[in-house]
C-alpha cells in the first residue's frame, strides 16, 4: 500500500456542487438542501432561487433574492445604533387602529411581495409610514419592529456551513430525537474529554444516528479511525452524510454489527454455481467483500488498544462498557453521554467502585445565549428560548 | 515527539506524566533519570516510572500509598497547568474549539497566550497538519510558554511571539481560518484580526471578555469592520455527585427500631473494603437498609467565567 501523505484538511474555501447546505432563513429557521446543479431551491414564501448561483460563493453571507431566481450578496447589516432616545411607551396603547393600511392592502401587498414586485423594504416601510404609534416608539422599539417585519418579508437567506457544531444545532432544533437530544457545547465537551486527536483509534457507541461517530471522524485524520458499534445488520449514520467529509474520510467509518462482536470467523466456503447468472456472480462477490470486511474489522476490534471510548447508547451503559473496555488501551478516556441522568448514575457508581477506573465524573453542560447584535450595543440581555 | 497530540504507551525519560494521587490532587512531573518525587504518599523513584506504562499505579518505597501515571492529555493539562494568568477551562475550551470549527489542518491565531491552556488543546485538535500562531504581550509568560510547549513536543505546530498586537498587528495577512482575542480590549485588535483572516473563505472569531461592557465594545468593533452574526454565549459545566442513600420504611420506625442515617466513619470504610472485596464480612454488620442511588450538582459551582463573543466574516465577491 502507498504511504499516505496527510493534507492540510482546511475547508474548501467555497460552496460546491454536491454539498449540503445549511440555509437560513429570515424567519430564523433553518433547511438543509443539497447543491445540485440545475436545481432551483424553494425557501417558500421567501421564494426560491438557482443552486447554480450559490456555487462557488462562500458561506456565512446573506443573500437577497430577485425575481429571476438571482441572489445579490448583501453587505453585513449594521447596528440601528438605537440607544440615544428620549421617547417611551407612555403614550403608546394597544390600539388596533394605529395600523391605518387596511388588512385587504397589506395582504395585497404580500402578493405583490411574492411575485417579486415589491421589495421587502418598501413593504416595511408602508408599514411603519402608515403606523400611527410607530413615531412614537423608542429607537429601540422602532429598531425591534423592523426585525420582526423583516423575519416576515425579506426575501434572503444565509447559506451555513454544516460543520459538525452548526448540524448538531441544526438537529437539535428540528429533530432533537434523531441525536438523542445532544446540544452542541455538549458535544464539544464529550470532544473535548475524549480527546479525539488526528492519529486517534477511537471505539464509540453512536445510537443517535452518527452525529457523535461523524464528529469523531472530523477530528481525525487518515492515520486516524473511528470504529464503531451498532445495532441491527447495517448501521444508520444519517447524520454523516450532511457533513463535509471526503469518501476517503468516511472509509475510515468502520462498523461492526453487537451480535458479531463474539462472533468466530471460519473460512468464505461459498463456490459459485456451474453456469453462473450475472446475478450469481455479484451475489458471491458482494458475500464475500462482506466476509472480508467483516474479518478485518473484527480484527481491527480485537487488536484493541483503542485511545477513547465513546457511548451514547440506549442500552444499560455498564452493561455496554463492560463488553467495549478490553479494547481500550491504559490512561484513556472513556466518556459516555446521556440526556438522563437516572440512565449514568449506575454507571457513575459502578465506575467509582471499580478498580479499572479513576476520576470519574459526572457533569452537566450549560449554555446560555445573549441578544447581543440584535439592535443596539447598551441592550444586551439573555434570549428567552 | 509531542505527547499532547499523540497518547505512547511507555513513559521514557524526558516524558510529562500527570501524577494522581486524588481527583483534587494532581501533578505534572517531567520523567529525570535518578531523580526521586515525594509526596504525601511516600517518595517515588523516576527510574521505576520510566520504563512502566501509562496507566500504572504505583506503590511508594514506604507504602504508604499509591500514585497513577496518567498521560498528559490538554484537558488534564488545564486542571494541572501552573497559573500564570486566569485560563481557560474546559467547557470554554471546548465551545470555542467547535464553533470555530477547530479540526487537523486549521491555522489558528490566539492572543494572550497567557499559562497557554487552551493553546495545548487547540494544538492537540489541528494537528499533525494545521498551525496555531500565538502571541503574548508580557516578556516572561511569553518565554515560559514557548519553553513549555517545547518540552511537550508541540513547537512544530505553535509559533510563540512576544508580541503587543494592539499596537503591532498581527503581521499575518489572509492566512487564518479562526482568531481568538483573550485580550483587556479586544476591539482594539479587531481589525489586526480581520487583517490576519482569510479572505478566500469564511472566517470565524471569538472574543473573550469577562465584563458586560467588554462585549458591547466589541460587538460594535466587529459590526463596524464587517464581521456578521455576531452572537454571545456563556458556557459553564455544572458537576454532580452521586451517593446511595439509605430510604428505609417507615414501618422500621413505627416498629420501634431506630434507624441510623449516617454512617459513621468506620463503617464507611468497612463498606468500602468489603465492595472492594479486601475485607471478610464478619457477621457483625447492622441489617442492611434499603437504599437508592441519588444524585445532586455539587453545592458550589463556578457560576461565571467569560461571554464568548463570537462573529464570522464572510467575505463578498464585488460586483
Amino acid at each position: 500500500m502507498p504511504m499516505e501523505v496527510d493534507q492540510p484538511q482546511t475547508t474548501t474555501p467555497r460552496i460546491s456542487a454536491g454539498d449540503f447546505v445549511l440555509i437560513r432563513m429570515p424567519s430564523t429557521n433553518t433547511k438543509i438542501v443539497c447543491m445540485k446543479p440545475g436545481t432551483t431551491i424553494s425557501l417558500g414564501k421567501f421564494g426560491s432561487f438557482k443552486a447554480d448561483n450559490l456555487i462557488g460563493q462562500t458561506f456565512g453571507a446573506t443573500f437577497e433574492i430577485q425575481k429571476d431566481g438571482k441572489i445579490i450578496a448583501q453587505a453585513p447589516t449594521a447596528f440601528d445604533n438605537a440607544d440615544d432616545t428620549e421617547a417611551n411607551n407612555k403614550e403608546i396603547n394597544d390600539d388596533p387602529t394605529s395600523q391605518k393600511m387596511t388588512f385587504e392592502q397589506i395582504e395585497e401587498l404580500k402578493l405583490k411581495s411574492i411575485a417579486g414586485d415589491v421589495s421587502a423594504k418598501e413593504i416595511i416601510d408602508s408599514l411603519t409610514e402608515n403606523n400611527a404609534s410607530f413615531e412614537k416608539k423608542t429607537e429601540y422599539a422602532k429598531s425591534k419592529y423592523i426585525r420582526r417585519k423583516e423575519r416576515k418579508f425579506m426575501k434572503a437567506f444565509t447559506p451555513i456551513e454544516p460543520t459538525v457544531f452548526n448540524l448538531c444545532g441544526y438537529f437539535f432544533e428540528v429533530n432533537p430525537g434523531k441525536i438523542r437530544g445532544i446540544r452542541p457545547d455538549t458535544l464539544s465537551q464529550l470532544l473535548s474529554l475524549a480527546n479525539v486527536y488526528s492519529k486517534a483509534r477511537v471505539l464509540t457507541v453512536d445510537d443517535g444516528q452518527g452525529l457523535i461517530a461523524g464528529s469523531l471522524l472530523s477530528r481525525t485524520t487518515s492515520e486516524g479511525m473511528v470504529f464503531a458499534m451498532h445495532d441491527g445488520d447495517v448501521s444508520n449514520y444519517d447524520v454523516v452524510r450532511y457533513m463535509k467529509l471526503s469518501p476517503e474520510d468516511k472509509e475510515r467509518l468502520r462498523t461492526l454489527p453487537w451480535h458479531r462482536l463474539d462472533h468466530e470467523m471460519t473460512p468464505f466456503t461459498e463456490v459459485l454455481p456451474e453456469n453462473p447468472t450475472e446475478k450469481d456472480i455479484s451475489g458471491y462477490e458482494r458475500r464475500k467483500r462482506g466476509h472480508a470486511r467483516l474479518a478485518s474489522n473484527l480484527e481491527t476490534l480485537r487488536a484493541g488498544e483503542f485511545d477513547a471510548l465513546v457511548i451514547s447508547t440506549n442500552y444499560n451503559v455498564v452493561s455496554v462498557i463492560k463488553r467495549l473496555l478490553p479494547y481500550v488501551g491504559g490512561s484513556r478516556m472513556v466518556v459516555v453521554y446521556s440526556q438522563s441522568e437516572e440512565t449514568l448514575i449506575e454507571a457513575f457508581d459502578w465506575m467509582r467502585h471499580s478498580p479499572e477506573f479513576l476520576n470519574v465524573q459526572m457533569t452537566e453542560s450549560w449554555l446560555r445565549e445573549y441578544q447581543a447584535s440584535c439592535s443596539a450595543p447598551s441592550h444586551v440581555l439573555p434570549e428567552d428560548a | 515527539m509531542g505527547m499532547f497530540h499523540e497518547y505512547k504507551t511507555t513513559i521514557s525519560a524526558g516524558d510529562t506524566v500527570i501524577i494522581y494521587l486524588t481527583p483534587d490532587s494532581m501533578y505534572p512531573l517531567t520523567m529525570t533519570p535518578g531523580a526521586v518525587q515525594n509526596n504525601k504518599f511516600g517518595s517515588f523513584k523516576h527510574d521505576d516510572m520510566i520504563g512502566s506504562k501509562f496507566g500504572t499505579k504505583m506503590r511508594s518505597h514506604t507504602g504508604r500509598g499509591f500514585i497513577y501515571l496518567l498521560h498528559p492529555t490538554p484537558a488534564l493539562w488545564t486542571q494541572v497547568v501552573p497559573h500564570r494568568t486566569q485560563i481557560l477551562y474546559l467547557p470554554d475550551i471546548s465551545f470555542i474549539s467547535s464553533y470555530l470549527d477547530l479540526r487537523p489542518g486549521k491555522i489558528m491565531i490566539e492572543s494572550g497566550t497567557g499559562s497557554g491552556s487552551f493553546s495545548h488543546s487547540i494544538a492537540r485538535t489541528i494537528a499533525p497538519t494545521g498551525h496555531l500562531y500565538t502571541f503574548e504581550y508580557h516578556e516572561l509568560r511569553a518565554t515560559t510558554a514557548k519553553q513549555e510547549f517545547e518540552e511537550h513536543g508541540l513547537s512544530d505546530m505553535i509559533t510563540m511571539e512576544h508580541r503587543d498586537v494592539i499596537a503591532n498587528g498581527f503581521g499575518k495577512t489572509d492566512l487564518a481560518d479562526a482568531v481568538f482575542l483573550d485580550l483587556p480590549a479586544p476591539w482594539d485588535a479587531v481589525k489586526a484580526a480581520k487583517e490576519a483572516l482569510r479572505k478566500d473563505t469564511i472566517g470565524r472569531i471569538c472574543c473573550f471578555s469577562p465584563c458586560i461592557e467588554q462585549v458591547q465594545r466589541t460587538a460594535v468593533a466587529l459590526n463596524e469592520h464587517g464581521f456578521s452574526d455576531i452572537r454571545m454565549y456563556e458556557c459553564l459545566a455544572r458537576e454532580h455527585e452521586v451517593r446511595s442513600a439509605p430510604v428505609p420504611d417507615i414501618e422500621t420506625a413505627i416498629g420501634g427500631e431506630k434507624v441510623n442515617f449516617k454512617m459513621s466513619k468506620s463503617d464507611r470504610n468497612k463498606k468500602r473494603k468489603l465492595e472492594a472485596g479486601s475485607a471478610e464480612p464478619s457477621g457483625e454488620e447492622s441489617a442492611k437498609l434499603p437504599e437508592v442511588l441519588v444524585s445532586k450538582p455539587t453545592d458550589i459551582t463556578r457560576g461565571h467565567t467569560s461571554y464568548l463573543t463570537f462573529a464570522i466574516l464572510a467575505p463578498v465577491d464585488q460586483q
